[in-house]
Order: structure tokens, then sequence, then C-alpha cells
């Protein structure tokens, strides 16, 4: 290991040298400071061959400060927190931090793909669509493999990741993005004049570029003055400055989505703390003050570890007290690289030469580069590279050709405003021409941009427009803004000469570092007619991945424009989509993970289930006893035909608390009734329950269920458990915009009812004991409802209902006594061996009774298809009525609903099975209808099923063959009525 | 919440049960206290057409609170008028067992009632984190400087419906449906554990 | 996206169900060509690029149906007024 912090300056940066932190990057330790990024301890430490590059294992370093890094990609942390593609640059060290380089083997700096060069004639332009037309099995058996491990990135952890994140939502008056000169003005402008305002940065540090000015401002250094700032605006109550959180997205209706990197520079989150947060920052003003991104000048060997951007060169000596290196030198087209460069080099850093592309430059500039020793080239351009990690350079001068001396090329070509966000509502960015650069067009609603991301690159100026932007958005919402304190920065002039690529020279040229596009490949993408911005993307790769193309989009485009001879506006810019950077999947989740993916509804008696020793299963949100095992038990079907066969032998009780409960009460509650059921209901008398169907609009069935009448102008309805929140939207739907006159007022009632259904000859008899009033089958008759008490006292409703085909009650109870109830059932049931049954037994029983239920209710059913045809009202209209008499929906042809029996009895039917006339081939047009439901029913010792087939209930006694291919069975059944048990109802009615 | 986190506060807790009653997360003073031991009387009154403002009124006669027609709460010592819709007004009760009949006396043809205290969970949250706690799952501002005392709303909560109104300066009420609790409670646990949370519900504590 | 509703203030889109075009009104049943005014009434519906009326519904909230103008290109929302509203000032009681 060789001397720690060797590249440290002495004094100054905003590191504290007291705190040092020991980090290990691919297994060899280091030491670097609290304030270091990764990059900047990797830099202090003279590391500069950090990975090797996507497709061709070119040694790559760091190039840039923030969150632009095309290289400098990480796997950080290990085993189940391992995170691959972790930006250096933007990872704040902490004590312990362990990475290593990704995409290297076996080694980084011997790695045996980076003769994937010699490959790279396959791997250019358009790789992955030329590859997919090489011989098919090459591709599977040897390109696949060979690439999967030549191209690509880091590794995901295998395990499962054991961080929490979270959500949450937080709302301003104005939401300010980014906390560089404008941000922090605009904040404070606006904060000042008592506007909600949340400050959000993605730093670790707030200031933005002020953390690397080394100027002073209002008499204290850049730095000081930034904190100064955020300690203003951290002591207002009205103000939330949130560090470490990247603004991703806009959404709609002043919707931003944000990520709170909260734990992420902790060796592992706290106790109790996230990892991440997702914000869902809602503002009614926002103010994009995103700063702006350095770009490159391309040209042959630009990719070799030790050339930067001279913005990052600036900021690791000004904020991190780091020397990128020994011997720098600068390569540039605009004078504010050389103000970088001097002011570098005033703080101590080793710059020795300026190339500039200009023949002229500011004579000024010229002398206070040539005072302060710096070898000024001007008219010059750098043509090669030398080293394994940058060594020298070749510069092409007007006079001629000569080799440098140097282990870091800084490299400016400009500035590009950082627009993303802007884009995200569609807009497109415009060219301006004096900035050689893309600034913000129609910005989503209430969102400006201030400062440099809408291209002006001054300090003093952004100070300004910040504050001007702030007081703007604070008084468009009405707010009293006092005259905004903007300190004086004097800003030297913009001076740039627009210049891209240098063509001619040697060696691979590189547009897009990340994807390992050159400018080779844009000029094969044009020859082979890719030449909008959006093909060139896709064909080239270029500015997809981490960094989505922040240094290298505005290049390829002047890069294509040059070989179209377009122009740069005329060729286009791509479009920025959220996330403006990456965003985990764990912190989109949140809570909600695992179990917790969704909110789970429990039955009253769930726990009560639980102690019987229910198996529960899912349906929809509800979670419900699906059958209840006894000890011995082979399989499922045993258990739950021994429930059918208690039932039907003597009682057994369900939960049936998930059916939707909806409260009628009003004069109208009859009449509404009969538009929304296809049968009548105005005539139900009270104390009475009538079962109904209800439809869509366009005729098909939309859900069934009872209604009881429990006093003149009060009903209940039960739907569904699935229709249950759809049933009360339509019902509202109808008396909210289709018939508003009518006296009906709608309350659900279905969290405030437990309702058990009790079934089987002995029902009576075990009801008899719970009930305190009278239930005989005078008191209480088929398809009777009444008020009651239960238990010596509960409140209860009484309804004489069945699905199973068995003498049947349903008993609702407020939900806090339905386990009770429960209880109570079992201890009366008890000498008739009662049975807790679950839903899969409830299904057996509705299919051996021949009832419909989801299967059947499939929304493309129609009250006719179900043999509901005659249930209809003639005399009344209703919702559906007139579109179900449309031909094709009273096609007699139509599938119907029947019953179905394996002529084989000891075969097994499955439901989806397709029915074909015997000897009929198996084609789409000789389809004649599909099982909907299947069963083995313990009664009658066979599987049956339900299903819709043509003209079905004209055809019973045919047979005919099930077909399902899907699982390769054939069978013969045969079509008989629906009802297997019971068919005459003198169970229920007993 | 993952299942191998080291501090997570539901590990060994069914998802399918409410978690008892205990401390959860941060150690100290609790940033949140939870509980559902108060189980007030509560009915639905939805007034019928026309009747929405004179429903109103006669609430507030009753029950010594101003009612209006609009999404508020109207607190007393011993009952809580609570805004959920235009005309329809939850009524709570902590000394009118039959209160669907005292409303239904009282409102005789002007509106419907219907016996809701079963079909909620009343969660009383206090602390001074409860707006902290919540906005991890609401979409809605509770802002404490915006969200007043006697603000309710009727609105979803980490995709849970609930009707939430702020009781007094750090006292929140939320009325939960009863077949939620058992994820409501998760996931005021796992929002609630970096604060400190105490949960009192009647359950057998926890350790 | 996040709608104003008249009762409840301004809501997430995800709080409410949305069923489309609120400028139809049902057709009468006992029209003579009442088969071919509901055919338009439920499949016949536009589509158009900018300004529309659709029923949303606030499920998670005051439980209301509104009528909401809604750019369909920007997701701007003009308005919302709450079906019962017009309805009602006629029937309401002074
Ligand atoms: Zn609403």
């Amino acid at each position: 290991m060789s001397a720690p912090n060797r590249n440290r300056l002495t004094s100054g940066g905003l590191i504290d040298r007291a705190k040092s932190l020991g980090f290990s990057f691919d297994g060899t330790s280091y030491q670097g400071y609290e304030g270091d990024t990764l990059a900047s301890a990797l830099l202090a430490n003279g590391v500069r061959l950090v990975g090797r590059s996507f497709k061709y294992h070119r040694p790559r370093g760091i190039v840039a400060a923030g969150a632009e890094e095309p290289n400098a990609l990480v796997e950080l942390r290990s085993g189940a927190r391992r995170e691959p593609n972790t930006r250096a640059t933007v990872t704040e060290l902490y004590d312990g931090l362990v990475a290593s380089s990704q995409n290297r083997w076996p080694s980084l700096a011997f790695d045996a793909l980076s003769l994937n060069r010699f490959l790279s004639p396959f791997l250019g332009a358009g790789f992955y669509y030329k590859t997919f037309m090489w011989p098919a099995a090459f591709w599977e058996k040897l390109y696949e493999p060979i690439i999967r491990r030549a191209a690509g990135l880091g590794r995901a952890a295998e395990e499962a990741d054991p961080d929490h994140y979270e959500k949450a939502t937080a709302f301003c008056d104005l939401l300010v993005i980014g906390a560089g000169p404008a941000g922090l003005m605009a904040a404070l402008t606006a904060a000042r004049s008592g506007a909600r305002v949340i400050l959000a940065d993605e730093d670790f540090l707030p200031g933005g570029g002020l953390n690397a000015e080394a100027g002073d401002i209002d008499r204290r250094p850049a730095p000081a003055f930034a904190a100064h700032v955020v300690a203003e605006l951290t002591s207002l109550p009205n103000v939330r400055v949130m560090r470490r959180t990247t603004v991703f997205g806009v959404y709609d209706s002043g919707t931003y989505g944000a990520l709170e990197r909260v734990s992420d520079h902790l060796p592992e989150p706290l106790p109790f703390q996230p990892r991440q947060r997702l914000w869902r920052l809602i503002a009614r003003r926002a103010v994009l003050a995103a700063g702006a991104t350095e770009r490159p000048i391309v040209f042959g060997g630009n990719d070799r570890p030790g050339v930067m951007l001279a913005g990052a060169v600036g900021t690791y000596v000004q904020r991190h007290a780091v020397l990128p290196g020994q011997k720098i030198a600068l390569f540039a087209n605009n004078d504010g690289a050389w103000r970088e460069m001097l002011a570098a080099q005033a703080a101590g850093a080793p710059v020795e030469t300026i190339i500039d592309v200009r023949a002229e430059v500011a004579p000024a500039l010229v002398a206070a580069a040539r005072a302060e020793g710096l070898r000024v080239l001007t008219g010059a351009q750098v043509i090669a590279t030398a080293g394994k990690t940058l060594t020298g350079l070749t510069v092409a001068t007007p006079s001629g050709t000569e080799r440098i001396a140097a282990d870091t090329l800084a490299v400016s070509g400009g500035w590009s405003p950082a627009v993303h966000l802007t884009c995200h509502h569609g807009g497109k960015p415009m060219w301006d021409a004096g900035l050689a650069a893309f600034v913000p067009g129609t910005c989503p609603p209430g969102l400006s941009v201030a400062g440099a991301a809408r291209g002006i690159f001054g300090l003093g100026a952004c100070l300004k427009d910040g504050a001007a932007m702030g007081a703007e958005a604070a008084e468009a919402l009405g707010f009293t803004v006092p005259a905004p304190d903007v300190p004086e920065v004097a800003d030297a002039a913009f001076a740039l000469t627009p210049f891209w690529h240098v063509e001619g020279s040697k060696g691979p040229a590189f547009v897009d570092l990340q994807n390992d596009v050159t400018a080779k490949d844009v000029g094969i993408a044009h020859k082979e007619g890719f030449r909008s911005v959006e093909l060139l993307k896709r064909y080239t790769t270029l500015g997809m991945a981490t960094d989505q193309g922040r240094t290298s989009n505005v290049t390829g485009l002047a890069i294509m424009a040059s070989l179209t001879g377009a122009s740069i506006p005329e060729t286009g810019t791509t479009i920025f989509r959220p996330p403006y950077t990456p965003v985990s999947l764990g912190a989109l989740a949140g809570h909600h993970r695992g179990k917790d993916f969704r909110p789970v509804r429990l039955t009253p008696t769930h726990e009560w289930a639980r102690a019987q020793g229910a198996v529960f299963i899912e349906t929809g949100a509800w979670l419900r006893a699906q059958y209840f095992p006894r000890k011995g038990e082979k399989d499922w079907l045993e258990t739950v035909s021994r429930e059918v066969t208690a039932v039907r032998a003597s009682v057994g009780l369900i939960d049936v608390s998930t059916f939707g409960k909806i409260d009628l009460q009003g004069a109208d509650v009859g009449a509404f009734l009969d538009r929304v059921y296809i049968n009548g209901f105005a005539g139900l008398a009270v104390g009475k329950a009538r079962y109904g169907v209800m439809l869509r609009e366009d005729g098909m069935v939309m859900d069934d269920g009872t209604t009881a009448r429990l006093s003149p102008e009060h009903y209940v309805m039960t739907t569904t458990t699935a229709n249950a929140a759809k049933v009360f939207q339509h019902l509202e739907f109808c008396l909210q915009v289709l018939w508003p006159e009518l006296d009906v007022a709608l309350s659900s009632v279905s969290e405030q009812w437990a309702q058990i259904a009790l079934a089987g000859p002995r029902a009576r008899d075990v009801l008899a004991r719970v009930a305190d009033g009278d239930v005989s089958n005078a008191a209480l008759p088929f398809m009777g409802a009444i008020e009651c008490t239960v238990m010596g006292g509960v409140k209860a409703r009484l309804f004489r209902l069945s699905f199973s085909g068995e003498l049947g009650y349903e008993i609702a109870v407020p939900a806090r006594h339905g386990a009770a109830l429960a209880a109570a059932l079992m201890q009366a049931g008890e000498e008739f061996g009662i049975t807790p049954y679950g839903i899969e037994a409830l299904g057996v029983m509705r299919i051996e009774k021949g009832h419909v239920s989801g299967n059947e209710l499939s929304g493309q059913t129609t009250a006719g298809d179900l043999g509901f045809g005659r249930m209809a009202s003639t005399k009344k209209d209703y919702i559906g009525r007139v579109m179900a008499a449309r031909p094709g929906l009273t096609d007699p042809e139509r599938p119907c609903f029947v019953g179905f029996r394996p002529v084989d009895r000891s075969r097994r039917l499955r439901a989806g099975a397709h029915f074909l006339k015997l000897g009929a081939a198996p084609t789409l047009a000789n389809d004649q209808g599909y099982m909907t439901s299947v069963a083995y029913s313990p009664h009658l010792r066979h599987w049956i099923g339900l299903g819709l087939i043509k003209r079905g209930p004209e055809r019973l006694g045919e047979r005919v063959r099930a077909y399902d291919p899907v699982r390769g069975e054939e069978i013969e059944v045969e079509i008989c009525a629906p009802g297997f048990i019971d068919p005459e109802g003198v169970r229920l009615r007993g | 919440m993952a299942d191998h986190s080291s501090h997570d506060p539901l590990a060994g807790i069914p998802f399918d049960r409410v978690p008892p009653s205990g401390r959860y997360g941060a150690a100290g003073e609790p940033g949140v206290t939870v509980s559902t031991t108060d189980t007030p009387f509560i009915a639905l009154v939805v007034a019928r057409n026309g009747f929405a403002a004179s429903v109103a009124a006669r609430l507030g006669r009753a029950f010594g609170v101003e009612v209006a027609d609009r999404a508020g709460a109207a607190i007393s010592a011993a009952s809580t008028v609570v805004g959920t819709g235009p005309g329809r007004f939850l009524v709570l009760s902590t000394i009118e067992p039959d209160l669907e009949g005292t409303l239904r006396a009282l409102l005789g043809a002007e509106a419907a009632v219907s016996e809701q205290s079963d079909a909620s969970v009343a969660f009383n949250l206090t602390g001074e984190k409860v707006p902290d706690l919540l906005a991890k799952g609401a979409l809605i501002d509770l802002d404490p400087r915006v969200f007043l005392p006697g603000h309710a709303a009727t609105t979803v909560i980490a995709h849970i419906g609930v009707t939430l109104w702020r009781v007094h300066e750090s006292g929140w009420r939320l009325l939960v449906a009863r077949s939620f609790e058992a994820s409501f409670t998760r996931f005021l646990v796992a929002s609630g554990a970096e604060f400190g949370l105490a949960l009192e519900n009647g359950t057998a504590g926890r350790g | 996206m996040r709608i104003p509703c008249p009762y409840c203030g301004e809501r997430d889109a995800h709080e409410f169900a949305t069923l489309g075009d609120a400028t139809l009104t049902r057709p009468d049943p006992a029209a003579a060509d009442a088969d071919a005014q509901f055919h338009d009434y439920v499949y016949l519906r536009d589509n158009p690029a900018g300004a529309h009326e659709e029923w949303w519904y606030h499920a998670n909230g005051c439980r209301q149906w509104l009528r909401v103008a809604r750019d369909t290109r920007t997701h701007a929302i003009s308005g919302a007024v709450a079906a019962r509203a017009t309805e009602q000032a006629s029937g309401e009681p002074a």
C-alpha cells in the first residue's frame, strides 16, 4: 500500500482531517476523510484505474465528480447488501466501506477480456441487432454465453435485500430542486415570505458549485456562504431542507418524485431507519436549479484513466483537497475552464499546460496563465494519449505535432444545462447557439428554472436569478416577498467556441464512455441510415444506462449533425424521461413487500378459524378459511368431501362475512331495486328476501345476490365478495347521476355485520338453541328475513337462505360478536357433529346444487345464458334491458348454462375444457363452449361439472367431448340439468 | 418489511394477526402512542334528499357542537360528528349505547341511520411524530400547521381507507374498517418504529 | 394526477374510479329507437385529444360522482363538480 492520502493537499477543502475513515477497494485498504466521496478518496490515494468498460473491457478511471459519472461504477458492499453500478463519485465515504471494481476478469489490472477489442467489429454500433441475425443455434450456444460474460456491468446481490425502505409524502408551496447558488437564493427568498419551502439537494453537503468555488461571497468563502444560508433555512419552521435527496421525476398536478438516501452513507442503516425513502413531493410551484453538466471533447484515447472533466478536477482540488494528478494539462474550448484551472493551480494543483482549440483567446486570460508559469497552446488539439493510465499526450499545434507529458488531462467542451426535469411533460429543450447548449423549452406547469440550469453561467448572475425566481414563485402564490438581498459577485464574460470532436485523432474516440460508443459508431449509424436521434440512441446504445448520456448526448448529436450537414437543433435532442437518476425497486415498494405487498382483510372469525385448524386462502383482498383439515386426512379432497358430507348429513357452518352488504333506506328503494335488478322487487314483503340478478348497461350479468326488506323503507342487499365495491359504486352512479330524484340513501354495512351461514338438515335445531326467539318454519319460512336477538340479547338479523341446497340460514351479528357466534353455534351443534367448512366445500355444494358463481359471472354471460331468462321482468325497465335484447345476446346458438357428468364415472373433470361434438375435430369453428366449474361430488361419488354449451338446455342427455389440450386430456361427458342434488328444492324448504 | 432485517419491528408476528400491545422500534420516549382500547358507539347518518343542512343543524343542537355539511369533526366531551361526504355524518358517542335508536328518533324521515359501532376500529394516535408517521401512508396534507384540530378527511393510508380527524394539538383519531386492523397496525408499527411506538390494543402485551 | 373534489379538496387520482365520458345522457329506454340509442351510448365513445368531461367516483373519499373537466393531452384539470350539485339545486329547500 502506498502512502495514505499522498495526493491530498495539507490544507483547505471541505473535509475533516481529524475524522479518518478506513475503506477498501478491490481488497486493498485505504484511508479517506469525512467529507470525501469514494472517488475523491480513491484519487487521494493515487488509485486511478477503477473499472473496465462495458463492451471492450478497456481500463477506465474517474471522469466526473457528480451524478454524471459514466465510468467509475463499482460494486458497493457485499453479500445481501451488494449493490452493482454504484457511482463512486456520489458515494459518500464511510468508515468500513467495501467496494470492488466490476466487469473485470480475472483482475482489474489484467483483464483477459480486454481482448474484446479484437471482437470490436462485432460489438460496434447495432451489435444487439446484428447479433440476432447470426445463425440461431450459434446465438444460444456460443455467442450469448460469451457476450454475457464479456459485455455487462455489475452483479446484483443474490440474497433478499435485508433493508427496509419506505415511502412518504410532503406538501409545500415551493419546491426548490438543487441547493447551489441559484437554488439557495430561490429557497431563501421564498422562505422569508413565509411560504412553505422544500429544498432538495442530491449532495450530502448542500451548496452545489459553491462548495468548489474558490472566491468569496459576502466576505465569506463561498462554501461558508452556502453553509450560512443553509443554516438560516434550517432554522425556519416553514422550510424543510432535504439532503441526499434527488428529485428524479415531474408528474402530474405538481407531483414530484424524490429519493432520499437516508442510510447509504452508513455501513448499514441505523436500527429502525430505512435505507432509502421515496418521497412524493406535492408542490404548488417549483424552481429547478439543478445546475449544468460539463461535457467533454471527443478525441482518440479520450477514455484513458487520467482524462477527466475540467470542473471535476476543480471540484476535487477545491472541495476535497485532492490532486487528481501531478502533471495536469487542460484541453478546452472556453474561458471558464481556464479560470477553473487557474483557481486549482492557486490552490496548489500542478497545472502545467493549457491546450485550447481556439486560435484566439482573450489576451488577459493568456497573460494570467503565463504569469502563473503555465504553458499555453492555442489553436491546438489533443490527437492521441499514451499510457495504461495517462502518461502523455500528442498535441497538434499550428506549428506541428508535439508530445506533452501529463498524468491528468482536464477536458472541457462547455456546459449543458441540466434540463432533464423540464422535459418530463414532453417539453423539448431549445438550442441556444450563443451558449452552444440546449436550454429549457416548455416546462411542466408550475415549474420554472433558475441559474445554470437555464444557461446562466456566472455565479453572480445565478445568485440573482435564483432570488428572482424564488420571489416570482412566492408572489404568484400570494405571498408578500421582502426585497431579496443578493450578494454582489462580478462575473467574467462567457466565452466559448463550439467544438466537439477531434477528427483524425488516433485510437478509438469515445462519445459515450459508459456504453463504449465511439465517434466511429456514430458514423456507422449515419451510414446505415439510423440518423434520427431516437434511432441513433437505440442503434448504438448512446445515452443509455445509469448516466443516461449526461456527458455524451449533446456531443453525439453534434457529431451526427456534422455528418448529416444539418444543424444541431435540426438534428434534435433525445427526450429525457423519469427517473433522472436510478431509483431502487425497494424504494418504489416501500413497506409493501412480501406479505405486506397489499393489505389483507381478515374475517371476524379469523382467529376462531385458525384455532379450528383452518387453512387460509386469499380471495381478493380477503383471507378466508379454505378448509379445516383433520389429523389423518391424506389430502384436501378428503377433507373437503368430509365437510360436504357432514353438512348434507347433519349441519355445518361457514363465515360469509365477506359478502358485500349494502343498507338501503328511503321511500323509493323498491322502485330503485326494480331498476337495477332484472326481476321485480317492488312487491317484496317486509320480512322477506329475494334473489336478484343485476346487469351492466351492455346487457351482461354484473352480479347476483339477495336483498331483504327489513321494514317498509329499509332494505339490505348482499353482493358477491368480489363485486362488493363495484356494485356499491354502480348503485351510487344510478342514484347520483341517472336518477337523483329517487329517495334512496345508501350505506355500506359490510364491515358492521359478521355473517355466518348455517346449513344442513339440523340447521334449525342448532339455530333454535342460539336464537332468542322463534325460528320455526312458520316464524322464519324459506326466504324469510327477520331482525331479532341471539345469544341472550345480541342484536341479529336472520335470513333463511341457502347456497348449498340444504336447509340454510345466514345469521348476522355485529362484527365483534362474530367469533362468539361461531363458538356458540359449535357448542349448540355439538350433538349433531356440527362441522366448520371452508370455501372449497361451499364451492362443491353450490356446484352440486347448480348455482352460478364467479366462474359463470364472467362478464361475458347474459341472464339468458345462465338460465335466468324467465326471471327477467317484462313489465318494467331495468339497467341492461335494452342491450340484452340485441340479436347477438339472444341468439339461441349462444352457449348456455347446464351440468355435465363424465360418461366413465371414474374420470376426473377439468374446468376450462372445451366442448366438442363427438367426432368433431378440435378447431375453433367446432368449439361448443367450455366447462366453467368442476367438483368431486361426495354425494354422487363422482366428478361433476357446470359449463356453457350451445343450446345446452335443449341437449340434456347428449354426449360430447370435454377437450383439454393444456393438460392433454379428453373426456366424454353427458349434458344434464345443472342441479345434481335435490333439484326440486325440497331440502331447503323443509 | 424484509423478513431478514436485523431491526424488523414486525419480526415473528404473523401477517394475519394484529400485532400485540407493546413497545416497538427505537427505545426511549415513544414518538407515537397508538391505542385502540376506546370503542365508541358509532352510527352513520345519511341525509335524505334535500335534508343535509337540516340534519347538520339537528345533530349540532343534539350534541352541543357546531356541525356543518363539510369534511370536519365537531368534537364535544362525549361525542363527535364527522362529515364524510355531502349529507353524510359519522356520529361517535361514548355514552349512547343505542346511538342508532337515538339518531332515528332525532332525525326521523330526514335521514337514514345505520349502526356502525362494529364496522371500524378507532385508532387514537398521540405524540409529536404522528404527522410524520401518517405521511408515510397518506397522500393528503397533514402538516400540523395546515391540518388543524377539527379538520377531518376520508382518504387512503397505505392502501387502506380511513376517516381521520385531528382531535387536539397532538391527538389524532382514525377509523379503519375492522377487517383491515391487522394490516393497518402493521403499517403503523413498521412506519412508527423509527420514532419508537407504543401500542395498546388490549391484546396480551409482548415483553 | 390530483383531482379537486368539491367536498374533500384536492386528492390523488388513485382515490377515484373513472367511468369516462360525462357528456352522454342515458337514452330513454321507451324510445322507438332505444336499441340504436343505447348502442351509441354504451359503445360509441369519443376519445377527444384535448378538453374532456369525465365521470370520476371518489371511492376512497366522499363517495361522490364528480364531473371532471380534464385535458386528455396534459392531464390539466380545470374543474370538478358533483353530479348531484346541479340536479339538487332546484329541489334543495332554501
Ligand atoms: Zn371527495
